[in-house]
């Protein structure tokens, strides 16, 4: 059945039961998003495709919490953002969305000219003016350009000789523009597990696309990205996403949610994909993983990203965590920091973003961490912003304790 | 994934066994598809209120009413057993403070004013025991549609409760601050927790009260800081305070789900929310890995020594019936007891009449271990409990959430007894 | 006995005698209708909903067909609230003869239906959930209608000229007197009291149950209850009307209906149109047959199976009755049995209910010899003066201007309760199923699981009536839902069951409410 039928269809297990509503988090802070109930298996039933009766679906952040807690299996994230594609191709997708959206442009275009990019992004007055055209909250979290990207750093590293077997690295947008640091740690901790890394030329997976109704894009883009990694799928290499939702657009939801699910190459590429971390511990769990962790005597405050949790899997960084010694870890006690990839950029949308992430932002000053670490990349801007810790990745937090940065 | 247990579902059952075990030293593993009915539910614990007839002790029930009902899940569990696991449960949720005990159930009010038998409740239900009569008066909130005080109110002037007392109870409306027409029950509990909205609640209140009159709000008082705010308003009022719960969700419910969440993730288990178990692998009459439709596109197994289900049974499709009239068990495939012949009576013609299907689901030994017909277990190393178990129908009976408890809890110790 | 004076009394609350009293009042006769229980009570509201483009009949009663399509036209200019404009295909599906199609465009040309052959890629990229395995489409203008606002617009539309709408007044006794049928006396089930109605002429539209109603004047009128059975899926499978193409068969058309889709009908004979069963045989056909045109029917979500009887009139017996004409029967009973002032109206469907209801008032006319010409088909019904064809989406746009100033009552259907306490105190009544005819209030997945809670403390401040009558509105709603949900229990539907008595016999523990204070249903109660 196609993936369109098969998403909505799963509408019929609905019960009613209100679950998913009392975990929404825009819903939790703000009337005007009906809830995911509401949006989701609720108004499907009278949507046709034509004509999109209810504006007020866009408030949906598209976190995806509402349909890892169903306990009947509705597809509701994915029903929602399907209506909220269908709306958007009808009323048109604004400007600032398509701009937004497209992660590599603003990397290629942003990268040389680093230093005038960040100046741009870190003026008042000009956020302020770009607020009033293309609707970007002047307050909202920005990333640094810093004027060499990842791959060029990857094409100057000499790969491990000697190893015991390869991985291929699935770096993503964020590090390739924004935290190339974080993908040279990553290599450095793979490294030191005896294992080759790969990091074939590779671009933007699409779901800043997706997620903002551009499906006929990011359909292009998770095409041409399966074509980067299926030569090493196909030769059994396993594929390392170090961006939860990156990964998860692999995993599963550009099948889901672009109707790609028979694409073969896709399937194959899924199948090796993992998470960063899941990868570890699975490592871990086979008995494959340095333990020689130095104690680290740090607080750290771990937020798992919704989108993780999107993943099924629990949160692997905890147990990674929980090897070094010392290490004090406390779990934020909330489904979202509130960015949701572009939601909390989007000038209407920041201040429900503030509401929905104050939980987190407040128990991160209630803790006074020495460090966030969140897979999320986004969630890393938006924690670092409203709070001042600084934000890291689970790896840098294990690169450290590996001894790794000297 | 490896652990020592895996508990599949996350509903009342579920968690009971999977606190138990972590705290047993076990490493525990939680999947689930999703949140259980928790968050739909009364936290009332139901152990037995209608036999058809009214049950007043459960206690002294139980025993009768096992012998009467062989396929019943108390018929596997001791009454000591049962005890225990009621005792146990609410030292876990001390937040909560359970009031009550087996020897009694007390009568509370429902939504509609039906009184309803349970053995025990939160503090802040205790204050809406009727069964000694009393005066109540019922709050309704301005922007919440699942409570209907003076409905409730007169129903509940007439319910004949088994002591001759009597009932006097009646309803008000307020008009509290806020805009928004509709507006949740979990809205209003953070409504709650805000000192200006409980100052104005009580300020509109106060004057319209009675003496000895008890006050009954919907269940919505705080989620957090519950206690403090269920106390201050007993303080303010200066009349005893309590809850009634309604239509889902439940807040209680979801109270009662983050203490045991905490408690368990405490205890060093380990919750995995979303994916759906599809089968398992298995050897030799164990089950050696549950196995789940993962997001990626390969299998993903869990690997234990032991597993739980606590997979809900029709309420969830995890006992699915077809539209040919077959049934299945959906994770292990393990054989459904109580189902009668496709084309016998299942379903009777009136709504409240009794139902042929309505017991049907999995049969345990006293092991609480699913068998099939002949009494031999599937698998020596998988346990049933909660609403997946056949022989019982706990929305007539009131006994679900009594039923979770103690099989959770029986379950968890005979898996902590293997393993010692 | 109280009594009521009017000129022409029309028996049957359905379409036929909706049409009736409509363009009776419309012509300027003072008219009163009556109806032993709600609107719609009847066929007309246990059926399909399907706006007929006149296919379905072409090559086995081309007659029907072209009152089909000519009624077609003239209802979408004058109710066009009603109808939503679905569009329909007829598809050679794998089972069905390839040659039956050419049959059919040759009968669609000879009735003067509108069809085009369409490209099967066409449908299936239109309709995905349709099986891929069909050879040919044709495309007709069906529709989807909702029968019930059908008959309270053309209700309102009469009372608007007039008419007294008289439900839940079950005719006890027709008065003849001289060989003429001068009137009846009737019981009105609220109150308890008989009524005398005065007429100067008697139209007798009761559908099913027009045997009976004739039976009391002493004309013999044969009326085949031929009963056809639906399941309503949980969502719209397709949002077309498909139907096979082929002869009529049992399972051969599913209808996009409002939220739901519809899959009928089987055609059997029954002795009683007011006891009769639903069989699981004939459940299990209509999964079948929707399986065939919709392969994964069986796992998708069947929401309630519910009968109608069809009025099936023949002057002789025919063995099968898919075999009886579908085309309308005026009975003069002067001509015909010698008793003055009565006529029959019967047979026909629901789509020619305007037809038919001309066809009569201008017979009426002809026997009192007044000339008084019909405007049904010139004017809009009420609400359809724009035209505008019913909107799927329309409730939920509606709700999203009132998110901030309005509560969601049934949040399945989006029933808001501005709407429901105004459907209330327009039509006093507690019977919790009136209101759900009106609104579609617990029409949806949940089937009242939560709504009906909701609507009974609202019903019992608003009609100020006591706990012990609120009490048994619930609990007859709580049973009405049941009786459909029952025949059909299985998957999805039996996931909500569970919750729902979890709510209820759980939550809520309406098992023991107190017990009634006054005896009676709770129909009598409520003072008009």
């Amino acid at each position: 059945m196609e993936t369109m039928e098969w998403v909505r269809g799963s509408l019929d297990h609905c019960v009613k039961c209100t679950i998913c509503e009392t975990f929404c988090p825009v819903s939790n802070v703000t009337p005007l998003f009906p809830g995911p109930k509401y949006v989701g298996p609720q108004a499907e039933r009278l949507r046709t495709g034509e004509g999109s009766p209810d504006a007020s679906l866009d408030y949906c952040s598209a976190c995806g919490i509402c349909t890892f807690v169903c306990p009947q299996g509705v597809k509701i994230a994915e029903i929602n953002a399907k209506a909220r594609a269908a709306m958007k191709a009808e009323r048109g997708v604004p400007l600032r969305d398509r701009l937004i959206a497209r992660t590599t442009l603003m990397g290629k275009v942003g990268t040389p000219f680093a230093p005038v990019a960040n100046w741009f992004l870190g003026n008042q007055p000009l956020r302020r003016l770009v607020e009033k055209t293309v609707k970007v909250h002047h307050e909202a979290p920005m990333p640094r350009f810093v004027g060499r990207t990842f791959q060029s750093w990857a094409r100057s590293h000499t790969p491990l000789q000697d190893a015991a077997s390869a991985v291929v690295l699935f770096h993503g947008c964020n590090v390739n523009y924004f935290e190339p640091k974080l993908g040279e740690m990553a290599v450095a901790v793979l490294e030191h597990n005896g294992l080759r890394v790969l990091i074939p030329p590779q671009e933007c997976c699409g779901l800043p696309l997706q997620s903002n109704g551009l499906f006929d894009d990011a359909r292009s883009y998770v095409r041409k990205l399966t074509q980067s990694f299926l030569p090493y799928a196909n030769r059994g290499y396993d594929v390392l996403a170090m961006s939860t939702s990156c990964g998860l657009m692999l995993k599963r939801e550009a099948r889901e949610m672009l109707d790609l699910q028979d694409d073969e190459d896709l399937k194959t590429v899924s199948a090796h994909t993992y998470d960063v971390c899941e990868f570890l511990l699975a490592l871990h769990e086979r008995g494959e993983l340095k333990t020689d962790f130095k104690p680290l005597p740090m607080t750290v405050t771990y937020h798992p990203p919704c989108q993780l949790m999107g993943h099924w899997m629990g949160k692997p960084a905890l147990d990674l965590f929980a090897l070094i010694p010392e290490l004090k870890v406390e779990e934020t006690d909330a489904e979202c920091c509130g960015m949701a990839g572009t939601y909390g950029l989007k000038a209407e949308k920041y201040d429900i973003a503030m509401a929905v992430g104050a939980p987190v932002f407040q128990q991160v000053e209630d803790v006074r961490p020495d460090l966030v670490a969140s897979d999320g990349e986004t969630c890393r801007w938006q924690i670092q912003k409203a709070t001042g810790v600084p934000s890291v990745h689970p790896v840098e937090v294990l690169y450290r304790a590996y001894g790794l940065g000297g | 994934m490896s652990a020592d247990v895996v508990v599949l579902g996350a509903g009342l059952s579920g968690l009971t066994a999977a606190l138990r075990l972590a705290e047993g030293g076990l490493r525990t593993v939680l999947v689930a598809q999703g949140v259980g009915a928790t968050h739909l539910a009364p936290p009332t614990i139901d152990v037995l209120g209608y036999d058809p007839e009214l049950v007043e002790s459960p206690a002294q029930a139980l025993p009768a009413f096992a012998a009467a009902h062989a396929d019943h899940p108390y018929a596997r569990i001791s009454p000591e057993t049962v005890a225990a696991s009621i005792g146990w449960f609410r030292e876990k949720v001390p937040g909560l403070g359970y009031v009550g005990s087996l020897d009694e159930n007390l009568l509370v009010p429902t939504a509609v004013g039906a009184a309803k038998p349970t053995a025990i409740v939160p503090e802040a239900m205790a204050a809406s025991d009727v069964r000694a009569g009393g005066r109540f008066v019922f709050v309704g909130l301005r922007a919440f549609k699942s409570f209907y005080p003076a409905y409730l109110a007169e129903n509940l002037c007439r319910a004949k409760l088994p002591s001759g007392a009597t009932v006097e109870a009646r309803g008000i409306q307020l008009s509290d601050p806020g805009q928004e027409p509709d507006v949740t029950c979990l809205e209003y509990a953070r409504q709650f927790e805000r000192p200006e909205f409980r100052k104005a609640v009580t300020a509109e209140l106060l004057p319209q009260l009675q003496p000895e009159e008890k006050v009954g709000f919907p269940s919505v008082l705080g989620l957090d800081n519950h206690r403090a705010v269920w106390q201050e308003l007993q303080d303010v009022l200066q009349r005893p305070v309590f809850e009634v719960p309604s239509l889902p969700p439940s807040v209680p419910g979801i109270r009662l789900f983050r203490a045991l969440r905490k408690a368990f993730r405490n205890a060093g288990g380990r919750l995995v929310l979303g994916p759906t178990a599809v089968g398992a692998e298995t050897s030799n009459g164990t089950v050696d890995a549950l196995v789940v439709q993962a997001s990626a596109n390969r299998p993903t197994t869990y690997a234990a020594k032991s597993f739980v289900l606590a997979t809900g049974g029709f309420a969830t499709g995890a006992i699915n019936l077809d539209s040919f009239g077959e049934v299945r068990e959906t994770v292990l495939g393990l054989p459904v007891a109580g189902v009668p012949d496709v084309e016998a009576l299942r379903f009777s013609p009136g709504y409240f009449e009794d139902h042929p299907m309505a017991r049907a689901g999995l049969a345990v030994d006293e092991h609480l271990r699913p068998v099939d017909a002949d009494g031999n277990p599937a698998f020596g190393n998988v346990y049933a409990v909660g609403a997946v178990l056949g022989g019982a129908e706990p929305w007539r009976e009131h006994s679900g959430n009594g039923l979770a408890i103690a099989t959770g809890f029986a379950a968890a110790s005979e898996i902590l007894e293997g393993a010692s | 006995m109280s009594k009521l004076q009017t000129e022409v009394l029309v028996i049957g609350g359905g379409s036929t005698g909706l049409g009736v009293v409509r363009d009776a009042a419309m012509r300027g006769f003072a008219t009163a209708l009556v109806d032993r229980g709600d609107l719609a009570t009847g066929t007309t509201g246990r059926f399909h909903g399907l706006l007929h483009s006149g296919g379905r009949y072409v090559v086995k009663d081309p007659k029907a067909a072209e009152e089909c399509i000519h009624e077609n036209r003239i209802l979408r200019k004058i109710a066009a609230d009603v109808i939503e404009d679905t569009g329909g295909y007829f598809l050679t599906t794998p089972i069905d003869d390839p040659e039956f199609a050419d049959k059919f465009v040759e009968g669609c040309r000879a009735t003067d239906v509108p069809c085009e052959e369409v490209p099967v890629a066409e449908v299936l990229r239109k309709e995905p959930r349709v099986n891929p395995g069909i050879t040919r489409a044709f495309a007709v203008p069906d529709g989807s209608l909702d029968s019930w606002k059908m008959v309270w617009a053309c209700a309102r539309s009469a009372e608007a000229y007039g008419a007294r709408i008289l439900t839940y007044h079950q005719v006890l006794r027709l008065i003849v007197e001289g060989g003429a049928v001068k009137g009846a006396v009737v019981k009105d089930h609220r109150s308890g009291e008989e009524v005398q109605i005065d007429a100067d002429f008697v139209v007798n539209a009761s559908g099913a149950w027009a045997g009976q109603i004739a039976e009391m004047a002493g004309c013999e009128v044969t009326v085949f209850p031929g009963k056809g059975i639906m399941v309503a899926m949980n969502h719209r499978l397709v949002n077309t009307v498909v139907n096979r193409c082929s002869m009529p068969s049992d399972g051969d058309i599913i209808v996009p209906a409002r939220g739901v889709a519809v899959i009928g009908t089987t055609d059997q004979k029954v002795a009683d149109p007011d006891n009769w069963e639903i069989t699981r045989e004939e459940v299990q056909k209509m999964l079948s047959a929707g399986e065939n045109l919709v392969p994964g029917f069986r796992q998708a979500r069947a929401l309630r199976v519910w009968g109608g009887v069809r009025p099936l009139y023949q002057e002789k017996a025919e063995a099968d009755t898919r075999d009886v004409t579908r085309a309308h029967a005026l009975l003069n009973h002067r001509t015909r049995d010698g008793v003055e002032r009565f006529v029959t109206i019967t047979g026909g469907k629901f789509c020619t209910l305007r037809l038919m209801a001309e066809e009569t008032m201008d017979a009426v006319c002809g026997e009192l010899g007044v000339e008084r010409p019909c405007r049904t088909a010139d004017e809009p019904l009420p609400d359809s003066e724009e035209k505008r064809y019913y909107w799927l989406g329309a409730r939920v746009a509606q709700r999203e201007e009132t998110l901030h100033q309005d509560q969601l009552i049934c949040e399945c259907e989006f029933v808001p309760r501005r709407d429901l306490e105004a459907a209330m105190l327009r039509r006093p009544t507690t019977n919790l199923d009136d209101i759900r005819r009106l609104l579609r209030l617990g029409m949806g997945p949940c089937q009242g699981g939560f709504c009906i809670y909701r609507a009974t403390g609202i019903l019992h401040q608003l009609q100020k009536i006591s706990s012990s009558v609120a009490n048994r509105s619930m609990l007859d709603f709580l049973q009405e839902r049941w009786k459909g949900v029952r025949p059909a229990l299985y998957g999805d539907q039996l996931r909500q069951v569970r919750l729902d008595e979890w709510i209820y016999q759980g939550t809520l523990n309406v098992g023991h409410l107190p017990a009634d204070e006054a005896q009676g249903s709770a129909r009598e109660e409520v003072k008009t």
